[in-house]
């Protein structure tokens, strides 16, 4: 059991907040720059995302959990395929909630 | 008579079990608390922040409480890693992003053996099962793991998680009649009368009138229509009314009977 290293929900603005800290968030991905991808936030941010993990088609969700270096970058560590059916919507909402009133849940 | 039970009964309203079908089966948790018996059971969903959180009621029964409830199982959704299978049981740690917990899964045929085979590492799976603790480490022994498909899931786990300890919370501290009436008005109506708490009232009555229907009509709605809509006493209702007059939330238009709402709802 441990809670030493929890990765907090973010979105392109609360990502800011978080730097240097493992954060999690879900982007679509707009195209491949050799070695980063540059992905549309939740709330309409671009954000690059540095890694080995590179296999995610272009249109598709990724969830990226990774170490935010930057205030519009992450340096991902895991990478997941998440489709092409994913509600950004309820997302952005969650990552709001998880960082403003229900912040106890989470971190 | 419903309030009373409420404000006289334990806050802890798992202790006796006269009203357990209120406590724990309420119209407004929708999918957050799937009981199995009518009685005693709630499936709740938790972050791992939660159960590491958890006050420990008792080390030999292992109960735990959370926002009030004691939980007969957890759901959980996250990441598998350190998958080991061995003869009769299949483990794993489960990381949610708000932190880690070992995670047992008892095989004893083949459906069981079936649905951990499908189980990979780094795959994002839903779990319930029970929370245990064992030498002051707490671990859960899951009754189902699946693997998630549709990735809104997850959104949709931590909503209600977010949406669980807030009806719990709620119900453990808040004098309930109040934040519940304004979801359960039609039920409570005419038993919320007899509480005698106007608050109660008062919150209802505005609510009639920020209705986007009583909103769009020019001269508002008529006293009666407001009597007949709620079934509560026109004196309690004009009370009600008066008092939203003079703090500015309605004014009255046509005559003394017809009341609109001062915001745009």
């Amino acid at each position: 059991m441990d809670t030493s290293s929890p990765t907090v929900f973010v979105n392109g603005e609360l990502l800011k907040l978080y730097m240097g800290r493992r954060v999690r968030t879900v982007v679509q991905v707009i195209r491949n720059e050799g070695g980063a991808v540059v992905g549309q936030s939740t709330d309409n941010q671009q954000l690059t995302v540095k890694g080995p993990d590179q296999s995610v088609p272009v249109m598709h969700f990724m969830e990226v959990i990774g170490v935010a270096d930057g205030p519009q970058s992450i340096r991902a560590e895991i990478c997941t395929d998440f489709g092409s059916n994913f509600d950004t919507a309820s997302y952005n909402g969650l990552c709001k909630l998880a960082n403003g009133q229900f912040k106890n849940l989470f971190l | 008579m419903y309030a009373n039970h409420y404000d006289g009964g334990a806050s802890h309203f798992h202790g006796g079990g006269f009203m357990p079908s209120q406590a724990t089966q309420t119209p407004d948790q929708a999918g957050s608390s799937k009981t199995r018996s009518s009685t005693t059971s709630t499936t709740v969903p938790l972050t791992i922040k939660q159960i590491t959180e958890a006050y420990h009621l008792n080390d030999e029964r292992a109960d735990f409480l959370i926002d009030g409830v004691e939980p007969s199982l957890v759901k959980l959704l996250g990441r598998v890693l350190n998958k080991a299978e061995r003869v009769t049981d299949v483990s794993f740690l489960l990381d949610d992003g708000t932190g880690s917990i070992e995670v047992t899964r008892w095989v004893s045929d083949s459906f069981d053996t079936d649905e951990m085979t499908k189980i990979e590492n780094g795959m994002y799976v839903v779990l319930i099962g029970k929370l245990k603790a064992f030498q002051g480490k707490r671990h859960i022994g899951a009754h189902a793991v699946r693997p998630v498909q549709d990735f809104n899931q997850i959104t949709l786990h931590f909503m209600e998680c977010i949406h669980a300890h807030l009806d719990n919370s709620r119900k453990a501290t808040a004098v309930p009649a109040t934040t519940s009436a304004m979801n359960d008005m039609r039920a409570y109506q005419t038993l919320n009368v007899g509480t005698g708490a106007s608050g109660d009232i008062r919150e209802v009555v505005l609510s009639v009138f920020q209705e986007p229907a009583s909103l769009a009509r020019e001269n508002g709605l008529h006293v009666n229509e407001i009597i007949r809509r709620l079934g509560l006493q026109e004196q309690k209702i004009r009370e009600a009314i008066e008092y939203h007059v003079e703090v500015g939330n309605i004014y009255s238009t046509i005559d003394d009977d017809h009341y609109k709402s001062a915001c745009n709802g």
